[in-house]
């Protein structure tokens, strides 16, 4: 019981002592941080005016004059606001200030957050020992969202590694990020081959496969018409309902045939995202399937391919009044639904 | 004949008090342990980034979300409140007001402020609710979606929500809340870094009593004036914050307030979305969800962000308080009983153990043992049944780690988030988390047993939470 006493007393005692540590310690942050606001302030200042009268000397002295997190921060905070030829004289004036090599620095000993936003300033200022730092990162760095950060930077600078290699470096506790579709949609056409083989194969995350094809799909075009053709009788659910999405998109030549067999999957992802293509391209031809479909067990089914109707027109609209008109059913009733949908009368 | 019972009601006290002391020390225990998983979760989490940071990184993979906002009786606040979420910084929202059958002129308002019209939209009826009178959209917006339905409760207006909303997450607040601008930007971060596991995000709430509010934001922070909303600052940091927290890191987190949650609708609509009537919807969502993905199998997270969200207004009168608190107590021995089954069971693995434990710890015997001891070890010290090492144990079971606890909330605030901006502020709270041990903690503890008590009584009334109203706040 004494002992239950004595270890409160001791505790508490502490916790006041490190407390009013912490105080003391606030109060000289304060009077840092009002240091640093006055310093930042100069130094928007002196880009402000910069941009007016390009005096690059001007604009060093004072970048110089203030520490490196402030210049890495303002500075970068405001070139994310400028274009063309005035950011790159402001980049000239970073270069000229050693700025990059600070964020080399950033990059390797800061914390997680400050090491990901390095990665974004690396990409940004696109300097000659940019792409060795950010590669470094990549490859050692043990937090998954600075290697990601990493590679996406690197794609942004042309010097990805391969596929393949970037998401093994990655990991695969990464590979589940949205941030993967970001770095997708980056890739350069010239490079888009290595997002049909990833997409292809088999032994990868279903969920970077999609992702690999939604981004073909929206940059790459018909070109890969075939290639999402086959892709969508996948076994995979993800990647199937990921090509048919493509498909929409692309079209193509055997999308009817595609289309009918996807929509009697057993998945409902992929029998939406076959009404959703049915509905994209105007396949009339599948007005019959869809049908079909608005009595599935699954509304967004059901909704997809009521859309899907009447975006085929004049006859898919017909059948969806019958259907509105025929003994209540949950086909019934979405046809109803859906020809209601907008303002009221 | 006195002499002859001596020994048995010696042995008896000394039973009691054993409860007593043993309740208060796997409480104390807990929150110990607690603050050390809330520390590991601290340090291990990156510097927040700034809202212009998440916006360029996050801005384009960033899922479409629903805010709900569920108002009854609003009518005083709900355009300021309407606008202020509609400039929120998210690249893909709408915004869902349930109307839940007001009786003043909420939905009036709504019409006349943004031209509302009706309009039909067709969504699956995938959860009960009261019926809906109407759905109305507006010329000026399409983010801003106006559902008018019967009066049925908060937990009835959510599914109505959830029904009619498209977004494959869904964020829930109070009508009444303030959402920092960058909220639903921080709270969806969760779910795009690990889109497949993570079903719901709770975020931390903060007081906004005595901080300045203009347009719906807040535009300065300050601690409230008065003393009740200022211990409330400790306690939120203490039981809130750092709890949940700390579960967090473990998967076991029990709770997403109702203020500010955001979930998969997917999985909410599998459990049946908010059970109507529960007088702790918020917590009875959570549970469901844990049970629902550990009797699937499925591997899940239902994680907590530190970084304050959502503002809320505290009561700032002891009447006021006393019914929020008996109605909190009320909600959390409601939803022990109706999942009884999962405490300790090993097909809920930690939740089971650790949640439910939790749960009956601190909840469900917690208030009782506690208000018990203020009572009887005094008074069997008094009456010379207990020696005074049992009432030192006692005593700082209740006063010095308590002081203890909250001060250690106050450090890890202070070490890893430092969210109040002036030192000064600090050292007022340092002497709130002192002081609210001595009277606060005390009342507290009471009006939780009477919770019990209406709880075993059956009392499902929600009694009037009477708010000042944000906008009162210092200007």
């Amino acid at each position: 019981m004494w002992m239950i006493w004595n270890l409160s007393i001791l505790l508490s005692a502490l916790s006041l002592l490190i407390m009013l540590f912490l105080i003391a310690r606030r109060v000289l942050q304060e009077r840092r941080d009002k240091v640093e606001a006055d310093q930042r302030r100069q130094l928007l200042t002196a880009l402000i005016a910069f941009t007016e009268n390009r005096d690059r000397e001007a604009l060093k002295a004072v970048m110089l004059g203030v520490p490196a997190s402030v210049a890495i921060n303002a500075g970068f905070e405001f070139v994310s606001l400028l274009r063309g030829e005035e950011r790159n004289e402001v980049l000239v004036a970073f270069h000229e200030c050693g700025l990059p090599a600070l964020v080399g620095r950033l990059l390797e000993r800061g914390n997680v957050a400050e090491r990901i936003h390095a990665a974004e300033m690396l990409a940004a200022l696109g300097s000659e020992d940019a792409t060795a730092s950010l590669l470094s990162a990549l490859d050692h760095d043990h937090s998954r969202d600075v290697r990601i950060a990493a590679a996406i930077a690197l794609c942004d600078l042309g010097s990805l590694p391969l596929l393949g290699t970037a998401l093994d470096k990655i990991g695969v506790a990464g590979q589940r990020s949205r941030r993967l579709i970001d770095l997708f949609r980056r890739f350069p056409r010239s490079r888009f081959n290595e997002l049909a083989v990833h997409a292809s194969r088999a032994d990868a995350v279903p969920f970077v496969r999609a992702a690999a094809i939604d981004a073909l799909a929206r940059t790459g075009g018909f070109g890969f018409a075939d290639f999402f053709a086959g892709l969508a009788r996948n076994d995979s659910p993800e990647v199937a309902a990921a090509a048919l999405r493509a498909l929409g998109l692309t079209g193509h030549g055997a999308a009817p045939a595609i289309l009918a067999v996807a929509m009697t999957n057993a998945d409902w992802d992929v029998r939406t995202a076959a009404a959703d293509a049915a509905g994209r391209l105007g396949l009339s031809e599948l007005a019959a399937p869809l049908s079909l479909l608005m009595d599935d067990e699954f509304w967004t089914v059901r909704y997809a391919a009521a859309n899907a109707l009447r975006a085929l027109g004049q006859p898919g609209e017909r059948l969806l009044r019958e259907m509105a008109g025929s003994e209540v059913s949950r086909s019934q009733r979405t046809a109803s639904l859906v020809l209601a949908e907008g303002p009221a009368a | 004949m006195i002499a002859d019972w001596s020994h048995e009601i010696v042995l008896a006290a000394t039973i009691l008090s054993w409860f007593i002391i043993g309740a208060g020390l796997a409480q104390t225990t807990i929150y110990l342990l607690q603050l050390v998983f809330a520390g590991y979760a601290l340090s291990k989490r990156p510097p927040v980034a700034r809202s212009a940071l998440l916006w360029h990184r996050y801005g384009d993979v960033a899922p479409p979300i629903a805010l709900l906002v569920p108002a009854y009786n609003e009518a005083l606040n709900v355009v300021e409140s309407v606008h202020s979420m509609l400039a929120l910084e998210y690249p893909n929202f709408e915004v869902v007001v349930i109307n839940d059958g007001s009786k003043d002129d909420t939905l009036q308002r709504l019409i006349e402020a943004f031209r509302l019209t009706k309009f039909h939209r067709p969504y699956e009826e995938a959860l009960v609710h009261m019926p809906i009178r109407g759905l109305y959209s507006s010329p000026m917006t399409e983010r801003l979606f106006v559902v008018d339905k019967e009066n049925g409760g908060k937990a009835d207006a959510q599914n109505a929500g959830i029904n009619v909303c498209r977004a494959p997450l869904f964020c829930v607040i109070d009508g009444d809340s303030i959402l920092e601008p960058d909220a639903l930007m921080r709270a969806a971060q969760p779910f795009i870094d690990d889109p497949e596991r993570t079903i719901a995000v709770g975020g931390t709430i903060r007081i906004a009593n005595g901080s300045k509010i203009e347009a719906g934001r807040v535009r300065e922070i300050h601690l409230p004036r008065r003393l009740l909303p200022l211990f409330q600052v400790v306690e939120y940091l203490r039981a809130f914050l750092m709890a949940r927290l700390a579960w967090s890191s473990i998967n076991t987190l029990m709770l997403v307030s109702g203020a500010f949650g955001m979930f998969r609708r997917a999985e909410v609509v599998a459990v049946g979305g908010f059970t109507k009537g529960s007088m702790g919807e918020d917590l009875d969502l959570v549970i469901k969800l844990h049970r629902h993905m550990r009797d699937t199998r499925r591997k899940y997270r239902i994680q907590f962000i530190p970084e304050p969200v959502c503002w809320t207004e505290a009561p700032e009168t002891l009447s006021v308080l006393a019914r929020q608190r008996s109605r909190w107590q009320r909600g959390a021995l409601e939803c022990f009983f109706r999942y009884r089954s999962m405490l300790f069971n090993p097909r809920y693995g930690r939740v089971g153990f650790l949640g439910f434990g939790h749960i009956l710890i601190v909840d469900v015997l917690g208030p009782v043992a506690e208000v018990l001891g203020y009572i009887l070890i005094p008074a069997f010290w008094l009456l010379g049944i207990l020696s005074a090492e049992y009432l030192l144990a006692f005593t700082s079971l209740i006063f010095t780690y308590g002081v203890c606890v909250s001060v250690c909330s106050l450090i890890l605030e202070e070490a890893e988030l430092q969210r109040f901006p002036r030192a000064r502020d600090l050292a007022v709270l340092t002497a709130a988390a002192v002081v609210e041990n001595f009277g606060y903690r005390q009342l507290n503890n009471f009006w939780r047993v009477k919770g019990w008590w209406q709880f075993l009584r059956g009392n499902q009334g929600w009694g009037e939470m009477t708010r000042t109203g944000l906008g009162g706040a210092k200007k």
